[in-house]
């Protein structure tokens, strides 16, 4: 049988995910930043690197038997995977913003039209919110720099990931609403889980006990 | 004028002969097994009202209206029309209902996994009898089905939501509903913070986690009754169907929390290493009948066919028992050619005459027929039928 596999998001996660499980005393494979080596062996285990949105789905399709990813990503991917650990590092949140300046005149637009334009890179969570609170919108699906939609007039409002709120300032957006919460979460894909508990168990149990010696 | 696509709509496909020939020897040794154990086949419609279909959510579904206006699915699932149907024709019955089915089951899935939306399944329904003896059967049943079709290395998982739920005993309905439901999405993290809100405190929560991740372990120290009622089913199962080993396929792990929401006690899955989704799933399921105005209890798996077969392809598995197919190329005379496959047919040998342009995966041994006592194999030589016809039928 091939070794375990961890997958490991790229970018903002990646160096918090890595020093996590040195901290358990899991050896982490050496990359440096032009490494192009994405599934990399150390220790007993394969690493495998890749985009954070892909990671839920190496782990619910069994490409990879353990993932350390974003909450945001399984939110809106809907992945079938097992949530196993609050690691803790990696806060951010999902928010509804509108242009501080234009705000009244968007509600105004909503209370005559009856419906306004999201502007996200999260459809999933982004319709599922507005169904939650029976608003009618349009969402406009963008791939990136999503605080400039409304000063473009591409839509009225945004939905967003933010961590520190700076980007939303800078770009003279106030958060209208939370929708919900993220941290970084240990997953497993559901057969592995079962049928390979004796090797996932020990890193598991000891990421739940590194994260909940730090909250 | 626009030719026809040729390509069936999205989702769905043509199952080509040397595949559809596995899935019926897949067919073959699950029905075989099923009636071995006293399970008759029963066959329930492909499509069912709508309102009769309950545990899928809506958009899984793969529903239209009909001519009357009626609405109508393809069934996700055979386990809900099974109910509907001992609700209509046995709900009167005292005895134990046993029926088997082996047959397509449609979901709408995300187009982008490249899911099919229709594929075989084969499954039982025991209704009827209750406790460990009737869990037991079922779980021997599936253990003895995996390894019948040549899948040696399954393990059956079994967990049990009765059980699960005594973890959260004290938690208000709402939180408990709410915990189970977060668990069956695979959401532990947010299952167990629900428990905390809803009151449950650290021992407990501890105590919860650990249940949830403990698997293979005896469940004497948890000194629960449902405990000690899974730890007998499975020693029930074994004198039903031991296994290899000591322990046989079977291994409690009470981390098993399936997506349906229907089930209401052991609750079991079939894993094959080195396969990357269940290949059976199942479990008890005390109220399903009662939505259809029976209230009587049942238990059933369904394992997903093509999921089994690529298990088994995966582990190395072909058709077994199975003979060469002979293609005859035909004499000047046709009466001579029909009387040699005649001959080769009456010793049960496969004979196909002419030119085969589909040959389904199987060995081919290609003769040439000289007269109607004699053909000529691939070397050339001249072999009397009757001899061709003992070899091959060996």
């Amino acid at each position: 049988m091939r070794p375990l596999r961890f997958a490991i998001a790229l970018g903002l996660l990646q160096a918090d995910s890595l020093s996590a499980l040195r901290a358990i005393g899991l050896e982490t494979p050496e990359r440096t930043s032009d490494d192009r080596r994405l599934v990399v062996r150390a220790g007993a285990l394969d690493f495998v690197f890749a985009r954070p949105a892909d990671i839920a789905t190496y782990v619910e399709r069994g490409a990879a038997d353990l993932g350390i990813v974003g909450q945001d990503v399984l939110r809106e991917s809907g992945a079938r995977v097992l949530d196993l650990v609050d690691l803790g590092f990696g806060r951010c949140r999902f928010v509804v913003a509108a242009p501080t300046s234009a705000l009244e005149r968007s509600l105004d637009e909503y209370r005559h039209l009856g419906s306004l334009e999201v502007a996200t890179k999260y459809p999933q969570v982004a319709r599922a919110h507005f169904e939650r609170r029976g608003i009618p919108v349009e969402i406009v699906r963008v791939a990136g720099s999503v605080e400039v939609a409304p000063s473009v007039g591409l839509a009225d409002w945004i939905v967003d990931l933010v961590a520190t709120g700076a980007t939303l300032r800078a770009n003279d957006l106030a958060v209208i609403e939370e929708i919900a919460g993220c941290t970084a979460r240990l997953v497993a894909n559901p057969v592995s889980f079962h049928a390979r508990r004796r090797e996932l168990e020990p890193i598991v149990e000891r990421l739940a006990a590194w994260a909940a010696s730090r909250s | 004028l626009k030719a026809p696509s040729l390509a069936p709509p999205r989702g769905f496909r043509d199952i080509l002969p040397t595949e559809a020939r596995e899935l019926r020897a897949i067919e073959r040794s699950v029905g075989a097994t099923f009636a071995l154990h006293g399970y008759v086949p029963l066959e329930p419609p492909v499509v069912e009202h709508a309102s009769a279909t309950l545990p899928v959510r809506a958009e899984r579904l793969i529903r239209f209206l009909d001519r009357d206006g009626a609405l109508v699915v393809l069934r996700p699932d055979v386990t809900t029309a099974v109910a509907r149907l001992v609700a209509q024709r046995y709900g009167d019955a005292s005895g134990a209902v046993r029926v088997a089915y082996f047959g397509p089951v449609f979901r709408e899935e995300p187009a982008m996994l490249g899911a099919e939306r229709q594929h075989d399944q084969a499954g039982v329904e025991l209704v009827g009898p209750s406790g460990t003896p009737a869990d037991a059967e079922v779980l021997a049943l599936l253990a003895e089905t995996l390894a019948r079709c040549g899948l040696s290395d399954a393990t059956i998982e079994i967990g049990h939501l009765g059980l699960l739920r005594r973890f959260f005993d004290g938690l208000d309905a709402a939180a408990m509903d709410e915990t189970l439901a977060a668990l069956r999405a695979g959401k532990v993290v947010d299952a167990l913070d629900r428990a905390r809100q809803g009151g449950l405190d650290a021992p407990r929560l501890d105590r919860a986690r650990a249940a949830l991740g403990s698997r293979g372990s005896t469940l004497d120290d948890l000194d629960l009754p449902e405990a000690r009622a899974l730890d007998e089913t499975v020693a029930l199962a074994r004198e039903l169907f031991p296994g290899d080993g000591s322990e046989g396929p079977y291994v409690t792990n009470l981390g098993l929390v399936p997506e349906l929401p229907y089930y209401t006690g052991v609750v079991f899955e079939g894993l094959s290493p080195g396969a990357r989704y269940p290949v059976a799933a199942g479990g008890r399921y005390d109220d399903l009948l009662r939505s259809f105005g029976t209230p009587r209890p049942a238990i059933g798996f369904a394992i997903p066919v093509p999921r089994l077969h690529l298990a088994l392809y995966q582990s190395g598995w072909r058709v077994p028992d199975e003979r060469a197919l002979v293609t005859l190329a035909p004499a000047a005379d046709a009466r001579a050619t029909f009387r040699v496959a005649r001959a080769l047919r009456a010793k049960g040998v496969a004979v196909a005459i002419g030119d085969v342009a589909e040959h389904a995966g199987l060995e081919v041994v290609a003769l040439e027929v000289v007269d109607e006592r004699t053909v000529r194999d691939a070397s050339g030589r001249a072999t009397p039928v009757d001899l061709v016809a003992a070899r091959l039928a060996r």
